[in-house]
């Protein structure tokens, strides 16, 4: 079994750690391009949203390389995730692929998740611990690599050579895909704390402050949005997002009852708004800016796939939201048309709107 | 003068309208119903809705906008679910709060969180909950509720014979009568969600188009539960949204029962659920190639010409196939 699964922040790195200590053999789709999203386009119906394609031209590329089994999510909630499974089905059949498909639904997190894991942990004869061992290093790396890429976001607005934090960023993802066990892990962390510090910085700059909120897959994923952190880091704004890899875990295990910026406390902040959960992220990304406009956050970006069904309603919401609270924000809607001007001009306006709001509330 | 209560001619007022004048009527309210649609009368809600939403949902919002000045409350229910183990498009759930932060000065919204997914007494509580801030008794909400869902019950009824359609379109009634003379005429199938099938001026009349071409209608309405539920276990996937679930039965049955001679898939631009069941069909219709399948998008720009040439060459390849099945 040659098992493939699609690109979702660093659900690789995770699934990696995780398949070099007790299996089984993963073959993860190259770096998505786009060569990825000419695939996916090519073969989705034309008015799926922008993740399908790009999940689908994951597949392709993946099958290409010698994959057998592909296993995906499924949900049973009025998000179209749920269908992705069946049509992506008939359209590689369609295109000749031989394979083996593993739907894990959300709604069934005990019988698709947690016992098909230890019947496959048996089935390979591997003991309890071993495995709680390799998943507790599959989250540690994932945490590792979270906790680089807050470090980068904070420092790419001050760094004086422009790049210089991606570039690190970059190798400390490397060093922390290489490392094998515990120890090295613990080297590869003091690693990045060094290299992170070497980065020439300039401390007297006061980086405007933005929030990235929206559908979790377009927030997760950088080949998804452009690069839009890299871009508005650049552009001398401390970004944030709303969707990381451990909080989404933390959020289905209801692990996440400390944490204040929590999914769970963004959905009660929407209650004003939105009296019922609708399901998705659309609750999450009303109830997001709410609570960072309390850290001091001064501009929010929502990004949305053409056509998603539950953020146009936050969409909506979010307008009204952004009078109340005083908070500019500004909305993506991307489809496979990507164009990088675009991006760049919106933000860079976008980014002027928030300085001189900036200079005029410190006039007053 | 009694509270008059407005419901937008939009979206599921195509289905559940009978319900919903039904239990409003017995307790004693005035029910407003927008006009229908014409010319230049939804491009005023565009200025309000949003550009990411399909056109559905931009009528509602001119829909809503014409209620406005008329109406003491609108009605909009919040709803996710009205069936077992299904559900709506999220934008019906979101409805009414997009509606009050789009539109200024809009009257008071009642809307009834309404979720029978996994309970089934929720549509009486939470119609129930609003009828008593409206100041009525639980002793008549009980009986108007129940004339209510029979009145429902009937429409389905009616609506699974096919007669609502043709009450709809009086005027296709009459021509089928005449037309029944002249020898076996061909059946055709519509499916797409009951906004896009039952709204006249959206849909460039096509119900009276195809009556006038002496064709016989059938809808997704007219197939049983049983035949749908069956097909949707021989598909193996349980489809989640209401109207889906319904499109992809009704449309599995009529290529499977061979009833019908050409299926017309009617969607409109931006729609989440008909982009996902669509290439389903789609996809069945091809392996089988016994019956015609013909798929109508239409979005706020469509003109009719276009609409009507794609349809004429349908209707033209189905005499064509049947001249050249007779000859063999």
């Amino acid at each position: 079994m040659r098992l493939t699964v699609p690109h979702l922040g660093h659900m690789d790195i995770f699934l990696n750690a995780m398949a070099k200590r007790i299996g089984p053999e993963f073959i993860f789709p190259p770096k998505t391009s786009p060569r990825t999203l000419l695939l996916g386009m090519k073969h989705s119906p034309e008015s799926t949203c922008l993740p399908f394609k790009f999940i689908l031209g994951n597949f392709i590329e993946a099958l290409e390389r010698g994959a057998d089994t592909i296993a995906m999510m499924s949900e049973h909630g009025p998000c179209r995730l749920g269908m992705y499974d069946v049509v992506m089905q008939q359209i590689l059949k369609d295109l000749g692929f031989k394979f083996d498909w593993i739907t894990m639904d959300n709604t069934r997190i005990w019988s698709d998740y947690l016992l098909r894991f230890d019947r496959e942990r048996r089935k390979r004869g591997v003991s309890f611990w071993e495995s709680i061992q390799a998943i507790r290093f599959g989250c540690r790396k994932v945490r590792l690599c979270e906790f680089v890429e807050r470090m980068t976001h904070q420092m790419r607005p001050l760094e004086v050579k422009r790049g210089e934090a991606t570039r690190v960023q970059n190798d400390c993802f490397k060093f922390i895909d290489e490392a094998s066990d515990f120890k090295e892990m613990r080297w590869a962390r003091q690693q990045c704390l060094e290299r992170f510090k070497q980065i020439e910085k300039d401390d007297s700059r006061n980086p405007l402050r933005v929030l990235i909120t929206g559908e979790g897959y377009m927030v997760i994923n950088p080949h998804a949005n452009q690069d839009i952190e890299q871009r508005l880091g650049e552009m001398g704004v401390e970004v944030t997002r709303t969707m990381w890899f451990t909080s989404q875990i933390s959020f289905a295990l209801h692990l996440d009852f400390l944490n204040p910026r929590s999914k769970r406390k963004a959905i009660k902040a929407s209650k004003p708004y939105l009296s019922h959960n609708i399901g998705g992220e659309c609750n999450a990304s009303i109830g997001y800016p709410i609570l960072f406009k309390k850290d001091g956050y001064e501009g929010v970006i929502q990004l949305l796939p053409f056509g998603c069904m539950l953020e146009a309603v936050a969409k909506n919401i979010l307008v009204r939201v952004s009078q109340e609270h005083d908070i500019p924000v500004l909305t993506f809607s991307l489809n496979e048309n990507l164009s990088e001007t675009m991006i760049t001009t919106r933000l860079s306006a976008f980014v002027d709107l928030l300085q001189k709001r900036r200079e005029r509330k410190r006039k007053e | 003068m009694s509270i008059r209560i407005g419901i937008p001619r939009a979206l599921t007022y195509y289905r559940y309208f009978p319900l919903w004048n039904t239990f409003f009527a017995d307790l004693g309210f005035e029910v407003v119903v927008s006009r229908p649609n014409h010319r230049g009368f939804f491009e005023e809600g565009f200025k309000f809705a949003d550009d990411d939403t399909c056109i559905p949902i931009k009528m509602a919002y001119a829909h809503t906008l014409h209620l406005k000045e008329q109406v003491d409350f609108l009605f909009v229910p919040r709803l996710l679910s009205l069936e077992p183990r299904t559900c709506f498009c999220p934008r019906l759930a979101g409805l009414p709060e997009m509606l009050k932060y789009s539109i200024p000065n809009l009257p008071l919204i009642l809307n009834p969180y309404i979720d029978e997914r996994y309970r089934n007494s929720r549509l009486f509580h939470s119609l129930s909950e609003m009828a008593v801030t409206l100041g009525k008794g639980p002793k008549e909400i009980k009986q108007a509720f129940g004339k209510g869902e029979m009145a429902y019950q009937h429409f389905r009824e009616r609506m699974e014979k096919g007669e609502e359609v043709a009450e709809l379109f009086p005027k296709i009634e009459k021509e089928r009568l005449f037309s029944q003379k002249e020898g076996r005429r061909k059946n055709i199938a519509i499916v797409g969600h009951p906004y896009c099938l039952y709204d006249p001026y959206f849909n460039f009349n096509l119900l009276k188009v195809l009556g006038e071409a002496h064709v016989s209608i059938c809808t997704q309405e007219m197939v049983s539960r049983e035949n749908i539920d069956s097909e949707i276990r021989r598909l193996g996937k349980d489809i989640y949204w209401t109207f889906g679930r319904e499109i992809l039965g009704a449309s599995l049955y009529y290529l499977h029962s061979k009833r019908v001679d050409g299926l017309i898939y009617l969607t409109c631009f931006a729609c989440g659920v008909d982009s996902m069941i669509e290439p389903l069909v789609r996809h069945r219709f091809r392996e089988e190639q016994e019956i015609l399948y013909l798929c109508l998008m239409i979005d706020e720009h469509t003109s009719p010409a276009g609409f009507l040439t794609r349809l004429e060459a349908f209707l033209e390849t189905l005499d064509r196939r049947e001249t050249s099945r007779s000859m063999t």
